[in-house]
């Protein structure tokens, strides 16, 4: 396992920030081995934080509840997936929530935190005596605790189409189809997403047509593949969102680029969507 | 008699039964048995043990057995199978 994780360090190259990335810091936060060695030297004087997580459990169905839990947060990383790991791990192991890679690329880990839609890894926990509420991504059905059926969204996404199609083969068989370096760029802002759901399910219109609307998401997946030089059935894409709800459900509520965990900006993709379809 | 009216979640719960029997129509006949066999107790048992009310619990069996019936359609799919799991008291 380290052997894989020391190969990776060495072989990336420093990131260009493209406009739309934000900076997000690397840290080095102590695991849970580490820090408990450190709360003993803490001593007294504990720094107490509530956390009121969103409680339901199919095997004994009752009603969905808010459980508290009280994490001292010297012995605990700043983020609140830390805070998630570390009461499954010491208080209560039936907590159920969904994560992956702690960095903030897998999408996995996306939920409600104090309201507002984001990355668990990503969301620091807020200094202060102040309660924090956790959960799941609103207007989702909920198959466990924090755990959403995801089918949907995913549905929606494969439904774009989001693969190239060409018409013609490359113009050197079995060679790259070329592509300029300001093409390329049309797609940044769109590349990046990791399909955490975080704007879709921040989308109130989305809520009241989860069905039939496409949502933020994959409406930027469409012109993801809309604005792509390569991709040669943009005609025949544009055509297939041209739809009363797939598309124009959008009334630029703009929740999207505020939620977004990554810093994009579906709303601005889809206003691009909506103008080629009227020159179109 | 009075005409009883079912309400919407009961014409789902009853749609989503007869979409597993007609799926278990579709496979060999020992298997057939067994899948309606697995599917009737299952449907006997939460119609008892479930309280009408809890629409919430309702609709997520309803999500789960849409799902699994889904995978029950597929032509590759050749029958189900249950096991009881009971919990240990040590």
């Amino acid at each position: 396992m380290a052997f894989g994780l020391i190969g990776r360090v060495v072989g990336t190259k420093p990131s260009r920030l493209s406009t739309a990335a934000r900076l997000i810091p690397a840290r080095w936060t102590s695991t849970g081995s580490e820090a408990q060695s450190k709360a003993s030297s803490g001593g007294g004087g504990a720094n107490l934080k509530t956390f009121q997580i969103y409680r339901w459990n199919p095997d004994n169905p009752g009603k969905p509840e808010l459980q508290d839990y009280k994490i001292d947060l010297k012995d605990c990383g700043p983020m609140v997936l830390d805070a998630l790991i570390k009461i499954k791990n010491e208080m209560d192991p039936s907590l159920t929530f969904r994560r992956s890679c702690r960095e903030g690329i897998c999408g996995s880990c996306a939920m409600n935190i104090d309201g507002c839609n984001g990355l668990a890894c990503l969301t620091k926990i807020e200094s202060g005596s102040k309660e924090t509420t956790i959960t799941p991504l609103p207007h989702m059905f909920v198959i466990k605790d924090l755990v959403v059926d995801m089918t949907n969204f995913y549905n929606q996404y494969k439904s774009i189409e989001p693969w190239l199609k060409r018409k013609n083969p490359a113009s050197v068989p079995g060679k790259e189809i070329l592509q300029s370096k300001k093409d390329r760029a049309k797609l940044d802002g769109m590349y990046e997403c990791i399909l955490c759901a975080c704007c879709s399910t921040s989308c109130p219109s989305y809520w009241w047509n989860p069905e039939s609307y496409l949502g933020p998401a994959a409406l930027l997946h469409a012109n993801r593949w809309i604005s792509d030089s390569r991709d040669e059935y943009t005609k025949e894409r544009l055509e297939a969102i041209d739809d009363e709800f797939k598309l124009y459900r959008c009334h630029t509520i703009l929740n999207c680029a505020r939620a977004c965990p990554k810093g994009l900006n579906p709303g601005k993709q889809i206003t691009h969507i909506k103008q080629l379809q009227q020159s179109g | 008699m009075g005409a009883s009216k079912l309400s919407g979640m009961q014409k789902q719960v009853l749609s989503l039964y007869r979409g597993f029997l007609r799926a278990a129509r579709s496979k060999p006949t020992e298997d057939r048995k067994r899948i309606e066999m697995i599917v009737s107790t299952e449907f006997r048992h939460n119609s008892k043990e479930v309280d009408r009310k809890n629409f919430q619990y309702i609709e997520y069996l309803l999500r789960l057995g849409t799902k699994q019936l889904d995978q029950l359609k597929s032509p590759d799919i050749v029958s189900l199978s249950s096991v009881k799991v009971v919990a240990s008291k040590t």
